[in-house]
């Protein structure tokens, strides 16, 4: 398949409400996690008390954005592959005829790349947003201000996803972002009081 | 070899891909001229449709592949028009 095609393919499958559906899902289950996981290293490297400079931070911060990045898409790509296989054998069995390389099996390729992109950029984002501050830490930032902006960022990030999902749903959009962005709130709380 | 102008296809397809976008990626090649299809049964994995196909020289081993890759499976070829034009069947003209 030459990679027109595979845009294309790309293109129809996502046009299906229920593979955007699934993949919003993903995207915002594994962006909190991201988003969440940042806010709590972000404030246990800080309050650990050995890190002085930004940079140290955004260096964790990207080997846990590495490890949930790969995680999402490795196990939504695994996860995927197996329903999909399921699926395919039941519908093989109920039309008695082998479906290889016909548009439903490309199609099915097609929605595993498009999930598990969704499921890996969610943390990524997540994390990097959080880590932005901290690329100014030393210029208009001292340590202190870019941890607080952090986690400012974090809880912004959640609380606009919480808006999102919250006007998808047709409910109070500034409920459901209060209700995801307090998340991010608690994390930091209890990483404060976390005891050493 | 005469030309087929008009073949009616009893097609089991799965649920995806649906009815619409199936018929317009049948409808696409040159030959074709236009495409019915219409819902026969619906069972829980699959559904079986009936396809019309007109076009002035329709080429089957085309269509064939095509319904194929549509993921389409063609269980009976009920009715076939050849020649310089259709003769419907007597049996349905009032």
């Amino acid at each position: 398949m030459n990679p027109r095609e595979r845009l294309a393919g790309l293109k129809r499958v996502f046009g299906k409400e229920d593979v955007r559906s699934l993949a919003r899902r993903y995207f915002v289950a594994n962006g909190f996690d991201g988003t969440l996981t940042s806010i709590g290293v972000v404030l246990g490297a800080y309050m650990g008390g050995n890190i002085d400079s930004g940079l140290a931070i955004i260096g964790i911060g990207l080997g846990a954005a590495i490890g949930l990045g790969t995680s999402g898409i490795w196990s939504v790509w695994e996860i995927e592959r197996a329903e999909t296989s399921r699926e395919l054998l039941q519908l093989e069995a109920a039309m008695l005829t082998d479906l290889d390389d016909t548009q439903l099996t490309r199609d099915f390729r097609n929605e595993q790349i498009v999930l598990a992109l969704a499921a890996a950029t969610g943390p990524v984002i997540g994390i990097v947003v959080t880590l932005l501050p901290f690329l100014f830490e030393g210029m208009f930032l001292s340590l202190f201000q870019a941890v607080l902006l952090s986690i400012a960022l974090g809880v912004l990030l959640l609380a606009g996803v919480g808006a999102y999902m919250g006007t998808i749903s047709k409910q109070r959009w500034y409920v459901a972002a209060v209700r995801m962005g307090l998340a991010g709130l608690v994390v930091a709380v209890i990483t404060v009081f976390l005891p050493g | 070899m005469a030309r087929i102008r008009r073949v009616i296809l009893d097609i089991l397809k799965p649920h995806e891909p649906k009815i619409v976008p199936f018929t317009e990626q049948l409808s696409e090649p040159e030959d074709i001229q236009g495409v019915t299809s219409k819902l026969v049964d619906i069972e829980e994995n699959v559904r079986r449709i009936r396809v019309t196909v007109e076009g002035e020289d329709i080429d089957m081993d085309t269509l064939e592949e095509q319904i194929m890759d549509l993921s389409g499976s063609i269980h009976s070829i009920d009715e076939v028009s050849c020649g310089e034009r259709i003769v419907e069947d007597p049996w349905l003209v009032d």
